[in-house]
């Protein structure tokens, strides 16, 4: 049996090694499918040509090199940490140093409320399969998972935000003196700076965005964990926990709900590297400064200039989230099932 | 006389799947008193196992129903209890050993978190600590496990000697430390060798027998009143078998429980069970002391599976095969469900199912240890072939 803590070490190892040709990969593919029709005059001039001769000097010695040249320019500069810049020369590295806490810290919320809220509503589904608490659990979950989510994120802004009395842009309110930003978490970094009115405004500005990215994204959570709870449910431990005296609460959550949580956890680990991506619209529809508002201004969105080296920072990041999520939920699963082997 | 700890009356359970209608358990009265081990047998799909799952009120309903008929353990009907108050009841009330040892023990807890839940379960109700059940004409705890009370003076000495550290710790709550001394002494109780390095593994690091020995301390470590075994050994193979069945005979000795035991082998039961209960079709049709049924059975049912069981005494003979089928249980045969099959069988068989009456103009009729037959002709069957 490989189930010590070295075994593990070498497991997460490998898995980070698999990452480097995928990266490469997304790498390869990003930078020719977006650079591929580019031409440096039409880009230069037509974006450039009122930013001034010493802007669209700087593009036109960026986009006019053959495109390998231009390929190593930017891995070499990749390698040694720096994600590239603009052709205005805002830093792309920057940008993402602010804005990629912003949206784990959103994407964690949403994830957070899917766990506690998808999954008990899951073990609801399953003990009432079939009835009527399975039916409404039904109804609550699919909406979720029907809703577009330009539409969802848009109708809460406009309606339920206000109703609730809850702020719908922004991480905090305007009248908020600025603090120190250690993690550019806006939640984390109000509780660092142990004021406790800045917290609950940070707060009360992620409730709507994160429930919003978790209601549309909850139906994976609760249809595989009442999946998963069917099928364990008739097994003989589950009676024989019924048999030991305990009530129904701990034979579903402690002896039931702990197997079914071992398939739970791979599919929850699939879609919260998705969740990262899936920011894009409540972002911007919630003015939420994260990856996913870069995303938008990076392509051109909103009349800005299009930035190649930060679409293919988001791009590479979105990877890099979808592939540390799997590899999150392969640890998971081995430690949430005793039979799997590490080596 | 002491009351019996469980009193099966006139039970009946139906099963229904699709348009079907399956008449499992139909009829079927039986009395377990203190420290007697009553063992039922009868072929696959006779309903022994639905009867065994049905006293701790396991089946899952539907499809299960149980129809009429009472389940009188130690003085509640069973059957009146209401959903949400049978887990008091079980564990530390009636205790249940499963036949499938490898699907028992939840694959993702040690061993000793397994069998440490059930004696926190155990602990907390003597202590009172958790809601607990009570019922009965006399006002009493049927969640309590049956040695920190007395009933009928006969449930008085414990399963295990009370430890010092239990003595100790008995009012208040326990440390890990303190639990893993009483599970390693129930490890030690179902004879498994290095205990310590039993608790801390995986049941899927474990073989079938040691498996069942764990359920088996699992169930012991709740102390019940009454134990039920639903075919032990068969899951397992011949040798872990007989050290299972060795294991079980020894501590029927010790254990101060009333033990129903469930088995389709005969050789088994004969081994452990002081009576005995034989199952056709649903329909309990012999009962008795072990020894005198098995000398002298007095249904052709059991005379038929006596002669069928496979025995070194027999020659080399082909083994013998009772005639027919067993019964669709969803359209049983009328009367006796055992005439079609039966050499005795008359018109009177297809009448009125014949009663559990006692043998030989036996003036008692109730009680233990009197033997009883449902056939018309209990007295013709000893002349049967």
């Amino acid at each position: 049996m490989g189930r010590s803590l070295s075994d593990l070490f070498v497991f997460v190892g490998k898995r980070l090694l698999q990452l480097i040709p995928v990266l490469l990969g997304v790498i390869v593919l990003t930078f020719i499918v977006s650079h591929l029709d580019l031409s440096a005059s039409t880009l230069c001039h037509e974006w450039y040509f009122h930013a001034g001769a010493n802007t669209l000097s700087n593009c036109e010695a960026k986009y006019g090199l053959p495109l390998p040249t231009q390929f190593w320019n930017y891995l070499t500069s990749l390698v040694h940490g720096n994600w590239g810049a603009a052709v205005s020369g805002a830093s792309v590295g920057a940008e993402i140093d602010v804005r990629l806490p912003a949206t784990i810290e959103l994407v964690l919320a949403s994830l957070f409320l899917m766990i506690v809220i998808g999954i008990p509503l899951g073990v609801v589904a399953a003990q009432y399969s079939g009835r009527f608490g399975d039916h409404i659990v039904r109804v609550f979950y699919l909406s979720g998972w029907a809703t577009p989510t330009y539409l969802g994120a848009v109708l809460v802004a406009i309606f339920v935000g206000p109703w609730l009395g809850l702020p719908t842009s922004g991480e905090y309110s305007t009248v908020i003196v600025p603090f120190p930003q250690y993690t550019h978490m806006s939640v984390v970094d109000a509780i660092l700076a142990l004021n406790f009115p800045y917290t609950v405004d940070a707060i009360d500005h992620l409730i709507l965005p994160a429930s919003v990215l978790a209601f549309i994204n909850m139906g994976i959570a609760t249809r595989m964990t009442r999946a998963s709870m069917l099928e364990v449910l008739p097994l003989d431990y589950v009676r024989s926990a019924r048999m030991k005296g305990l009530g129904e609460f701990w034979v579903l959550y402690k002896h039931a709900l702990r197997n079914a949580l071992i398939t739970t956890t791979t599919v929850l680990g699939l879609t919260a590297g998705g969740l990262l991506a899936g920011t894009v619209v409540i972002e911007e529809v919630f003015d939420w400064p994260g990856i996913g508002q870069y995303a938008y201004t990076v392509i051109g969105g909103g009349g800005s200039s299009p930035n190649f080296d930060g679409a293919i920072a988001v791009v590479v990041i979105f990877a890099i989230a979808v592939v540390v999520a799997n590899l999150a939920a392969d640890i998971l699963y081995g430690l949430l099932d005793p039979r799997v082997d590490w080596r | 006389m002491t009351d019996p700890v469980l009193d099966i009356q006139h039970l009946e359970i139906t099963y229904t799947v699709g348009a079907g209608t399956f008449y499992a358990v139909s009829d079927v009265s039986l009395k377990i008193y203190p420290r007697q081990v009553v063992g039922i047998v009868g072929e696959t799909g006779c309903g022994k196992s639905t009867l065994a799952q049905a006293i701790p009120r396991l089946l899952p309903e539907p499809p299960a129903s149980i129809g009429s008929g009472k389940i009188v353990f130690r003085g509640t009907d069973l059957v009146q209890v209401p959903k949400r108050k049978l887990p008091m009841v079980r564990g530390t009330g009636i205790a249940m050993i499963f036949q499938e040892p490898l699907n028992s023990l939840n694959p993702a807890y040690r061993v000793f978190d397994q069998i440490a839940e059930s004696i926190r379960i155990r602990h907390y109700r003597e202590m009172g600590w958790v809601k607990s059940f009570q019922g009965g004409e006399v006002p009493f705890d049927y969640s309590k496990p049956a040695l920190t009370t007395s009933v009928g003076g006969a449930l008085t000495r414990s399963i295990v000697p009370d430890g010092a550290i239990e003595e100790a710790v008995r009012d208040r709550l326990r440390t890990r430390s303190e639990y893993r001394e009483e599970v390693l002494r129930y490890l030690r109780l179902v004879r498994i060798n290095d205990p310590e390095t039993i608790l801390n593994l995986y049941p899927h690091e474990l073989s079938g027998g040691m498996r069942q020995r764990i359920m088996i301390a699992m169930a012991l470590s709740e102390k019940p009143s009454l134990l039920i075994a639903d075919e032990p050994t068969s899951a397992l193979d011949v040798t872990i078998q007989a050290q299972v069945l060795t294991l079980m005979k020894e501590l029927i000795d010790e254990v101060d429980a009333a033990i129903l035991f469930i088995s389709h082998d005969l050789g088994v039961i004969a081994e452990t069970a002081d009576e005995i209960g034989v199952m056709y079709a649903g329909r309990l049709v012999e009962y008795g002391p072990v020894a005198e049924v098995f000398r002298s059975p007095r249904h052709p049912y059991t005379k038929a599976l006596l002669r069928a069981a496979p025995s070194r005494y027999k020659s080399d003979g082909p083994l013998s095969t009772i005639p027919g089928s067993v019964p669709n249980l969803s359209r049983p045969p009328p009367g006796c469900r055992f005439h079609p099959r039966c050499g005795l069988a008359r018109p009177v068989c297809r009448g009125e199912p014949p009663p559990l009456a006692p043998v030989d103009g036996a003036a008692e009729t109730e009680g233990r240890g009197v033997h009883r037959s449902a056939c018309y002709f209990a007295e013709e069957v000893p002349g049967l072939p």
